[in-house]
């Protein structure tokens, strides 16, 4: 069956795309370290100080990106997560102007982050026939309209006392509080990726669900899990975002699933499952941020920045396969 | 193992070239202060507008342009990825990065940019916003096109007007958290509670989001939901072109009027049932991008400092008095709206 063959692990041109991907995060490190030097040629102002106090908004993006990859390599998709940071967002802003304790906000913004992707996960893990693309598009309509109608005709709310949140904004020396949250939290999405019986399941499940079902791995749990780690990650990214905008409104996080699953493509995660590490991922994605801060101080066109990224993509996409192909017709050639 | 002292050097190398590569220069930041992007002495002066695209933004940027290269400063004109309060958050921190001396900004939300702005300040950027204003925490003083009041007073005097008096009506606005456009909203909602308009009835407020597609559908789907419709106002130049362009196709009996550009609307206005618009209104965007600009400039140079009661010179527009804005803020109002009809609209078509 030519749908199967995609996510099997057994054919010829499998394999070399494999071994190629395992120099992709390599490949990534020099492409960042070539991206770093090119900002500092174009832009005098791009350096270490400025780059961090830009850095928390697209780093926000990146909390996603971590369960997203996980998501990925399941070889299913989320494009619900900016719909959950908007709903985690207003909600958060609504409970601080209600005067709650602060950790309160934080707990209100966690949960309903994770609430939005337990949901998801019960809906995809009790109906199985269901696509995901499709039902998390229904949730993110849901989650969206329900922000929506929470926000009310102004369509924004915003922060009375914005106190919790300069703290949560907050820094030590130059580098915001964020940055390390995000480097503890990506080396722990990574190693239970790479290191757990957890991790390789996400792998056999990507690879062939079915296989991994008569292995006895429990898939639907796994699944659940991830979805509902994805929307607590959300919340968290929300927390963050909140603490960059003082507020929410109807568009708050539009785009966030789009960024996330560019960021995890471009770090050679496969979005046919089975394949990529984490640490693809979280190159890329300080390339990208790299590439946006530096570009965006030259004051080019940020459409034409979306561009770049959208055509680095499609090269991101590109390589491993035509290597791969080039690789198999060699090989076929040697036997001949 | 191999692999693991190779993937452990690489890192290493990533580390090493973000902190060298980026650092090398971070001696030359002082606290706080932001670096100037070039030491020629020469001013540096930036507008953020809504989003790339937008006519009306476009033409306030031409005017601010116009003025500060005239004056000898340097001109920066930075649009968002997209027309949200995030994607603007992303261009001032960029600027902050810069060193710019001013800042003067076009808001897609009235206070979710209050983070990024206060940090811009200090800095020691000069912040003020034109068309749609940022709350009175997160700027000096802001660039009003037209009173608020004034607005609502017109747009209910033009719907009042053309209705003859009575019947439904709707309002077609941008998004549904645009400062501007809530404004004169309520303004408009504040003068219909007279006597004068108790027989007109205002049956819904559409968004359009300021996309064309997404007015085009709003209008179609007013028409649809309320048959005995007589009347559109929509008070944004995106959502009347659209509509505009609707009601003459479906040859429909509502009319329109609102807030437009004389040259994307000049073929629908007119006072036969061929055209859907007999009058609108609008103010001049190139002269609130050119009052924008010598506003940041007198900031600049320290000739006003945003508070209530100073003046300052714009130039050849004049002497200009900074005013309480009802807000907590002050705010520079240009002038009343202008109102466009059969007999101006060709003379107007060319300009903007």
């Amino acid at each position: 069956m030519a749908g199967k063959s995609g996510r099997s692990i057994s054919n010829v041109p499998e394999k070399a795309i494999r071994k190629n991907i395992l120099s992709w995060e390599g490949m990534l490190v020099v492409v960042f370290i070539l991206m770093v030097i090119f900002c500092r040629s174009i832009s005098p102002n791009f350096h270490l100080e400025n780059v961090l106090r830009e850095m928390p908004k697209y780093l926000a993006e990146a909390f996603i990106m971590l369960p997203m990859a996980y998501v990925l390599i399941l070889g299913e998709i989320d494009i619900s997560v900016g719909a959950t940071v908007c709903l985690s967002a207003t909600m958060t802003c609504m409970a601080c102007n209600k005067e709650l304790p602060f950790i309160a906000v934080v707990l209100v913004c966690l949960l309903v982050g994770t609430a939005c992707g337990l949901i998801n996960g019960l809906v995809l893990t009790n109906f199985t026939e269901l696509p995901p693309m499709i039902v998390t598009l229904a949730t993110q309509i849901i989650f969206r309209g329900i922000a929506e109608i929470s926000l009310g005709s102004g369509g924004s709310v915003s922060l009375t006392n914005t106190d919790g949140f300069r703290m949560i904004a907050g820094k030590v020396g130059i580098i915001p509080y964020i940055f390390f949250l995000v480097v503890i939290l990506a080396v722990i999405f990574a190693v239970v990726l790479a290191k757990t019986t957890f991790g390789r399941s996400v792998y056999a499940i990507g690879s062939n669900r079915l296989a991994a079902y008569y292995a006895g791995i429990p898939v639907q749990r796994i699944r659940l899990i991830i979805y509902t780690a994805l929307g607590f990650m959300s919340g968290l990214a929300a927390l963050f975002l909140t603490s960059v905008l003082y507020g929410a409104n109807t568009t708050t996080g539009n785009g966030f699933e789009m960024d996330a699953i560019a960021m995890a493509v471009f770090g050679g995660i496969s979005t046919a499952g089975g394949k990529g590490r984490l640490a693809g991922g979280i190159i890329s994605a300080f390339v990208i941020i790299m590439l946006r801060i530096g570009l965006g101080q030259i004051n080019m066109n940020p459409q034409l920045i979306l561009v770049i990224l959208g055509a680095l993509l499609i090269l991101a996409v590109l390589l491993p396969n035509i290597a791969g192909e080039l690789k198999v017709k060699k090989k076929a050639a040697n036997t001949k | 193992m191999k692999k693991k002292v190779l993937s452990a050097l690489l890192c290493t190398a990533m580390v090493a070239t973000l902190a060298a590569g980026c650092g090398s220069s971070g001696g030359d930041s002082k606290d706080g202060e932001a670096a100037k992007s070039d030491d020629s002495g020469k001013k540096t002066y930036a507008i953020v507008t809504k989003a790339a695209g937008n006519p009306y933004n476009e033409k306030e940027a031409e005017g601010f342009q116009e003025v500060i290269e005239a004056e000898g400063g340097e001109c920066i004109v930075k649009h968002p990825e997209a027309a949200t309060a995030d994607a603007q958050v992303s261009v001032i921190q960029s600027l902050i990065s810069q060193g710019v001396d001013s800042i003067a900004i076009a808001a897609n939300d009235e206070n979710a940019l209050q983070a990024a702005l206060e940090e811009a300040m200090d800095a020691g950027i000069k912040v003020s916003c034109l068309d749609s204003k940022v709350n009175a925490d997160s700027r000096m003083t802001f660039v009003n096109q037209a009173g608020t009041k004034e607005i609502g007073q017109a747009l209910m005097d033009a719907v009042l007007d053309i209705t003859g008096g009575e019947g439904q009506w709707a309002i077609l606005s941008a998004t549904s958290q645009a400062a501007n456009q809530n404004a004169w909203i309520e303004a408009m909602k504040e003068v219909m509670t007279d006597e004068k308009y108790s027989k007109l009835e205002l049956v819904e407020v559409a968004y359009g989001d300021d996309e064309p597609q997404k007015s085009t559908d709003q209008t179609l789907a007013l028409l649809q939901k309320y048959p005995d419709l007589k009347l559109i106002c929509a008070p944004t130049t995106v959502g009347i072109n659209a509509a505009a362009k609707v009601l003459q196709d479906e040859g429909s009996d509502v009319k329109l009027t609102g807030l437009g550009l004389p040259s994307e609307m000049a073929e629908y206005i007119g006072d036969d049932d061929a055209h859907s618009c007999p009058y609108m209104y609008l103010w001049n965007p190139i002269d609130v991008g050119r009052l924008g600009a010598y506003t940041s400039i007198a900031l600049v140079n320290g000739d006003i400092t945003g508070a209530e009661g100073e003046t300052f010179t714009a130039g050849d527009m004049g002497e200009y008095t900074i005013t309480d804005a009802g807000d907590g803020g002050t705010e520079i109002i240009l002038g009343p709206p202008f109102k466009f009809e059969p007999s101006n609209i060709d003379e107007w078509k060319d300009v903007y």
